[in-house]
């Protein structure tokens, strides 16, 4: 065995130790029945194939490696971005391990979620104990000012009456009478975490403004983000560029403290968030924005039912989707852009001017949530490049169709195709039967990319084997300086990687770019 | 219901360990069958349990019947290494929606489901888990798993472990009587062999049973079967013909080492390859067992030199570390096999423990630990981030050894903290391992980055602790 006090190997290198190599070998040999190796790469060639593709697209039972989480996951990351508030899953208990695993795993933070522990005695009886044990447990346990209640699967398929439950359990004392304790149903067989995430700050909004009455309109904006790996970074960037522009707005629903506390010997759990105050206030803003449409449909419907007139986006990125932003932003609240924004813009584009020859004619693969793939594709076409293929498991067919005028409206999109519910092993096919240049998306890439050779950008929640990425912007003229500088990246990176063989390739291994 | 009903019961009715044998049945269940206190930060579920007891068996497509939840929050997140095939972290799921569910198409899109896979990967077997809703709405996944092995000639087997039927600690117990019932002792392996062993619930995370396996073939013992790291499913389902069997995370598999003794009589221990008296503990009574059921009895001797050599070389070794790590306070949170073997393999180079928790811990690992601390105080059961938080403090804990889920807290108390648990991404098992735990405790108390991370802003007084 090859290690040694001073020189202890670490599993990458140690298994690469010859001793070990044969081990793995003769493993293979004796218990795995193999094909010969001709079979084996027959194999592996045939699953490149327009063949292939065919019955890879045609499978109807199967998902194979998603791209989309469950509902309760969108309500837990929701919560989240509340004062004070935890997240009181009803049902099952493994579901919240997940969650809390999934956004620790992102976000390099602690999440704390609890459940309510429902059993088969729950499946049969129903959860109401579990409710109200669970509330009393949660109130006591972690002093919050606010708990959100959202469901699994197994609450759903019993039919637990949330509300009914709640009304209960506060009557039974375990909560106070007027605590709130906010709701949503969720259940994980309908939609996706994006759909989770809008269940949850309706309810959020309701259980505010469903008695009170709406004031004369004040001169504020509500700016709902949506669910977003980078809200970190993006909601930071959106409120200096909304202080530059001295707008009144309220973030509803912020997550960017919470997820990221600093290091400084106290144990948080919770910060920062949409304070109940300010959710209660505004209920009498006059406007309501959302920054990801598929984010926020029930949301803002409840908006407008309210009085607000509200309006949506496809997640901000780019220079045409921040101006557009910004120009709503001006429009409806009379404030100018000032010009150290203008400036901010120029650069951004001064940048694309300066990189636009290693862009153009770049070809994409984008998958991820509706409006991030929207956003994407649009940015890549305003820097020259084709966004091939566009995937996403939770997009609809409105989406589809959505994302098709979007394509239709440069020359850039003339060869882009829509893939609404496919899955990632689909896309695996797409990216060998009409390959492209970059493939966009989360940590989950890494396998299409090791199978495809294509290069993958990490973009999109979640992004589990890198470190900080949530921390910078994607939004704002400064987002948009972000993303072409880790597209850029990838593409350098890779091509010294491919020219810097000595005597061989290097005659473009170049020093000046 | 009521026979999985009887089922868990059944699979927590057990007599195996000496310790936890002894009590009265109340006492057994209450160990393990607690359900959790509704309303408080937790674990995962039975469903989780038995898809990560599973999983590692590499060459087998693992197929989650349920909506989209239990596997696109969860696929691939396990850090088990395969030597080969890598289909077992390719994520298969049936993906039902609504429409599905009302209109009851789940059972054809199970057989339509495990047709495709059939099709497109030809995997050596198909694990089919039930899920909550599938299991609510009555399912009958043993009789499409059924059809489905008949129709494909190909191993399509049932792992009934819907979460809401108890803790991940059940999970991993459904999962070896799923074994138990559809898998081993269906293949009769070709040349059975007097030093063929069996390990139980060594998940060959980082690669950590292949840093022990050296050992053993040096000793010329096969590993017929190491269930789940690693394995094929040839060796699983001819696991039967082993002539002893180890159980490393006996939480998850005592009982599927006790049935296999009942039924086909291979003797079994309940050893750790944490640490190095832990190792060569095992090592022995592997051979022993091998022995006493007939392997040549010089196998004792070349144990023993074996043993002899290793711990020489690697106490050498750890002399390196020994004087950086010697009084160093570590609080550990991590449960099962980790609680006592962990603890047992630092005390050997000197570190203090301030704490161990012992959560889905069995009564045996809980004796255990007390017999290594003797001190009760240090136990602690699964405890609020907070809690854990100030514990951390209160003790003066100089490092956190546990989890992921939990890593950020001793990170927000300024405190180093290394990963034990299923992320990890060193192997600690075995003589080899106790090496590079010995390294990365040092590297992590040591790095240069705590003094500024500790340290207040230049223009802050400073804090008073």
């Amino acid at each position: 065995m090859p290690q040694s006090a001073e020189k202890a190997l670490d599993h990458a290198p140690l298994f690469c130790e010859p001793e070990y190599r044969q081990m793995l070998a003769e493993k293979k040999l004796n218990f795995e029945c193999p094909h010969p190796d001709q079979v084996v790469s027959d194999q592996r060639e045939f699953t490149q194939t327009w063949e292939y593709r065919e019955k890879n697209l045609g499978r109807q039972a199967l998902v194979v490696n998603p791209a989309k989480a469950c509902q309760p996951l969108g309500a837990v990351f929701a919560a989240a971005g509340f004062e004070r508030t935890i997240s009181f899953v009803h049902g099952s208990q493994g579901c919240v391990a997940y969650y809390r695993s999934h956004l620790s795993r992102h976000f390099k933070e602690p999440s704390s979620v609890v459940s309510s522990s429902m059993t088969e005695d729950a499946a049969v009886f129903g959860g109401l104990k579990n409710m109200v044990d669970g509330l009393a447990n949660t109130y006591k346990l972690y002093s919050p000012k606010m708990i959100a209640v959202s469901t699994t699967c197994m609450a759903e398929v019993i039919g637990d009456d949330l509300h009914g439950f709640i009304e209960n359990a506060k009557s039974e004392g375990s909560v106070p009478r007027d605590f709130d304790v906010p709701f949503a149903h969720t259940p994980a067989f309908v939609g996706s975490h994006v759909d989770g995430y809008d269940s949850m700050v309706k309810g959020v909004l309701e259980n505010f403004w469903k008695d009170a009455a709406r004031k004369e309109a004040t001169a504020s904006i509500n700016i709902i983000p949506g669910f977003d790996g980078f809200c970190v970074g993006n909601n930071r960037e959106l409120k200096r560029l909304l202080d530059l522009m001295q707008v009144t707005y309220m973030f509803i629903q912020d997550a960017s403290d919470q997820f990221d506390t600093p290091s400084d010997g106290k144990f948080r759990m919770y910060d920062g968030g949409t304070s109940i105050n300010d959710v209660k206030a505004a209920l009498n803003a006059e406007w309501t924005l959302s920054l990801q449409y598929y984010n926020t449909r029930k949301t803002l419907d409840y908006c407008r039912d309210v009085g607000q007139a509200a309006t949506s986006f496809h997640y901000p990125l780019g220079v045409e989707a921040t101006d557009e932003f910004l120009m709503v932003i001006s429009e409806i609240s009379s404030r100018e852009i000032p010009e150290a924004i203008r400036l901010e813009r120029g650069r951004l584009i001064d940048a694309m001017a300066d990189s636009q020859a290693w862009l153009y004619g770049k070809k994409y693969a984008i998958y991820g949530d509706p409006d991030f793939v929207y956003a994407m594709a649009r940015f890549i076409m305003e820097t020259g490049g084709e966004p091939t293929h566009c995937l996403a498991t939770n997009g609809t067919s409105a989406w589809e169709d959505e994302m098709k005028e979007l394509l239709a409206s440069s020359p850039f999109g003339k060869n882009a195709q829509v893939w609404p519910g496919k899955d990632l092993w689909a896309l695996r096919s797409l990216l060998f039967t009409e390959p492209v240049d970059l493939l966009i998306g989360n940590s989950y890439g890494k396998y299409l990319e090791r199978d495809t050779g294509t290069p993958l950008v990490r973009l999109m929640f979640p992004i589990f084997d890198r470190h900080h990425h949530h921390r910078f912007p994607l939004m704002g003229y400064q987002g948009g300086l972000r993303l072409l500088t880790a597209i850029l990246d990838k593409i350098f990176d890779n091509l010294d990687r491919e020219t810097m063989h000595a005597g061989v390739t290097d005659y473009s291994y170049d020093l000046t770019r | 219901m009521s026979s999985l009903n009887a089922k868990n019961k059944d699979a927590f009715h057990e007599l195996a360990s000496e310790k936890s044998g002894s009590k009265g049945p109340k006492a057994r269940l209450r160990n393990c069958a607690r359900p959790m206190a509704p309303g408080t930060a937790v674990g995962g579920c039975a469903f989780d349990g038995a898809k990560v007891a599973l999983q590692p068996i590499t060459d087998v497509a693992h197929l989650i019947h349920g909506p989209l939840a239990c596997e696109g929050n969860s696929w691939d997140n396990r850090g088990a290494a395969s030597s080969g095939p890598t289909l077992w972290r390719t994520s298969f799921t049936t993906d039902l929606t609504e429409i599905d569910i009302v209109m009851g198409h789940s059972e054809r899109k199970l057989f339509k489901a495990i047709r495709e896979i059939k099709d497109g990967y030809a995997p050596a077997a198909i694990f089919v888990y039930s899920t909550c809703v599938t299991a609510m709405i009555g399912d009958d996944i043993d009789v499409v798993c059924k059809r489905a092995t008949d129709e494909f000639a190909l191993p399509v087997v049932p792992v009934n472990a819907p979460g809401f039927v108890g803790s991940k600690n059940l999970g991993n117990k459904l999962a070896g009587e799923a074994l138990l019932k559809h898998v081993i002792g269906t293949v009769e392996p070709d040349e059975p062999g007097l030093c063929d062993i069996n390990i139980l619930g060594e998940f060959n995370l980082s690669g950590e049973f292949w840093q022990v396996k050296p050992l053993l073939d040096k000793l010329g013992i096969r590993v017929r079967a190491c269930i789940p790291g690693d394995a094929r499913y040839l060796q699983v389902a001819s696991a039967h013909r082993s002539r002893a069997a180890m159980t490393v995370c006996s939480t998850a598999f005592v009982a599927l080492a006790r049935k296999m003794q009942e039924r086909w009589d291979i003797p079994f221990f309940e050893g750790s390859f944490y640490g190095i008296s832990g190792t060569s503990e095992a090592l022995r009574r592997i051979a022993d067992l091998l022995v006493k059921k007939g392997a040549d009895p010089s196998l004792l001797h070349r144990t023993e030199i074996l043993v002899a050599e290793e711990e020489e070389k690697v106490w050498k070794r750890l002399e390196a570390y020994r004087p950086r790590l010697e009084g160093k306070r570590v609080l550990l949170n991590t449960g099962g096999v980790k609680s006592w073997s962990v603890v047992h393999a630092l005390m050997e180079i000197g570190m203090e423990i301030v704490g161990t928790s012992v959560k889905k811990s069995t009564l045996e690992d809980r004796e255990r630990v007390k017999q290594t601390l003797k001190e009760e105080n240090l136990l602690f059961e699964s405890m609020s981030p907070r809690e854990l938080f100030s514990l951390l403090l209160d003790r003066k804990a100089d490092i956190m050894l546990s989890g992921g889920r939990t890593q950020y807290i001793a990170l927000k108390a300024k405190l180093p903290w290394l990963d034990i648990n299923q992320e990890r991404h060193h192997a600690y098992a075995g003589y080899e391992g106790m090496v590079q735990l010995a390294r990365q405790i040092d590297l992590a108390i040591h790095n240069p980055m705590w003094p500024q991370v500790r340290e207040p802003a230049p223009w802050e007084p400073a804090l008073v602790v």
